[in-house]
């Protein structure tokens, strides 16, 4: 199953996208990015499974939890921005 | 040993508290410095505090949370945010020094509300006529001296009305009352981790509702290549390594209070003090400070002595086995407003952990104490 990655600003806004989807029942890990996906070093990120990103996103755009963009990780370790 | 210091800092504390923090010791090391699980446990403590605290205070933006070493720090991070050198800040006439001084540091005017203690109508009243044109406004919820609890949800009110910000001080209520941070809406709430929050000493948290400005500057753990610190929060006021076992405490403690409740906590120590100020009015020659309604007084209670002094008193108690402190608890504009300056007084403050049993030994202790020190002993 392919992995989505939804950015946050910082670890502590992850942190509360995770909670809020956790509350939704929707699971969501919450890690440092990779480091090609931070133009400003250091970033946080999201990590979900395909058949939850649409549900995980809904979630965030209800609560007015801001995200930043969102990525599908390939088997060959790239990473292809797409959109909502 | 009878402690009644908690308004300086809760000495007896929940278990969990020590025990969070040895585990916090030997198993997490600093949120956002590393994917490894030492740094995901503690990201996931800080996290936790943060949530526990927001919905403690009815707060609904957890990342706003910002931790600090105490509620000092917090004063002066909110206070250096609002505050330019001439400005003019209302201040309650019950401020304690981590107010005072700071603005003073700051350059700012000091435009201080009279009323006599335990009025909070003239405080109000005080308050309206001040603000009009007020660069800030800056109010104690619960005088560290007297346990006068002030009116802030209508001088809250008030500011909003003339639209100028507003800073809690919550350094005596946060824990020991009931405290609605969205009913409120101040633009800055303070508070020490330490004493009704019963988290440990080094410890403090800032609730922050409008732009801040930081006072350190340093690794946050994100947008490291950026010089400047990052706009957003809790980022922005948390430079450099986090506090982590201290912050595992404080959610102990939170989490406890969180259990109890503040308004069963405010409910209890308010009995008990007030329980206690009746026994101590019938000591010949002691002074006590107590409120005639009872919501105006929280459970910090002052006596003094007719010739006794008050830092001789608070030693002849600390012999007798009593923890209080004694003198002018850092608050000379608290003094100045009740007219104890001159004198200063015995504070005897409560937490959670003081049972009535041991509350009923001290007036009699007092009796003995005001012998040893009228005695000089």
């Amino acid at each position: 199953m392919q992995r989505y990655l939804i950015m946050c600003r910082s670890l502590t806004y992850a942190q509360r996208a995770a909670s809020a989807l956790e509350r939704a029942g929707v699971t969501a890990a919450v890690s440092r990015a990779p480091q090609q996906l931070t133009a400003n070093g250091c970033g946080y990120c999201l990590r979900v499974n395909e058949n939850r990103f649409h549900a995980a996103l809904g979630v965030l755009e209800r609560g007015g939890i801001p995200h930043g963009r969102l990525y599908r990780a390939e088997a060959d370790g790239r990473y292809v921005e797409v959109a909502r | 040993m009878i402690y009644l210091d908690s308004a300086a800092t809760t000495l007896q504390k929940p278990r969990a508290v020590a025990e969070a923090m040895s585990t916090a010791t030997g198993t997490m090391a600093s949120p956002g410095r590393g994917g490894h699980r030492p740094a995901r446990l503690a990201a996931e403590t800080a996290w936790a505090c943060r949530e526990a605290i927001a919905r403690l205070f009815n707060f609904d933006r957890p990342e706003n949370v910002a931790f600090t070493m105490n509620a000092t720090h917090a004063l002066n991070i909110a206070l250096g945010s609002l505050v330019t050198p001439g400005g003019r800040v209302v201040v309650s006439g019950w401020e304690h020094n981590a107010v005072v001084r700071a603005l003073h540091a700051l350059g700012a005017e000091l435009d201080v509300v009279p009323g006599a203690l335990f009025d909070s109508d003239a405080a109000l009243e005080g308050f309206r006529e001040r603000l009009r044109g007020a660069e800030c406004c800056v109010c104690t919820h619960v005088s560290n001296v007297f346990g006068f609890v002030l009116p802030v949800y209508e001088i809250a009110a008030l500011c909003r009305e003339y639209g100028v910000p507003f800073v809690l001080d919550a350094s005596q209520s946060a824990g020991a009352l009931p405290l609605d941070a969205a009913g409120l809406g101040a633009d800055f709430i303070a508070m020490p981790g330490h004493k009704g929050l019963l988290g440990p000493q080094g410890t403090g948290v800032l609730l922050c509702s409008a732009p801040v400005r930081p006072l350190l500057f340093g690794g946050t753990g994100s947008e490291s290549r950026s010089r400047a610190m990052p706009a957003f929060l809790p980022d922005r006021l948390e430079a450099g390594t986090h506090n982590i076992p201290g912050i595992a405490g404080l959610l102990a403690g939170v989490n406890y209070v969180n259990r109890l409740g503040p308004a069963n906590i405010a409910r209890r120590e308010r009995a008990l003090m007030r329980a206690l100020a009746l026994e101590l009015k019938k000591l010949p020659g002691l002074e006590v400070f107590l409120s005639d309604g009872e919501e105006a007084q929280a459970g910090v209670l002052s006596v003094r002595h007719e010739r006794a002094g008050s830092e001789e008193l608070g030693e002849a108690l600390g012999r007798l086995g009593v923890c209080v402190r004694a003198g002018l608890h850092c608050a000379p504009l608290a003094h100045e407003s009740a007219g104890t300056i001159e004198t200063g007084t015995v504070r005897l403050s409560l937490s959670p952990f003081n049972s009535p049993a041991e509350l009923r030994r001290v007036p009699g202790l007092m009796r003995r104490a005001i012998s040893g020190a009228l005695a000089g002993a």
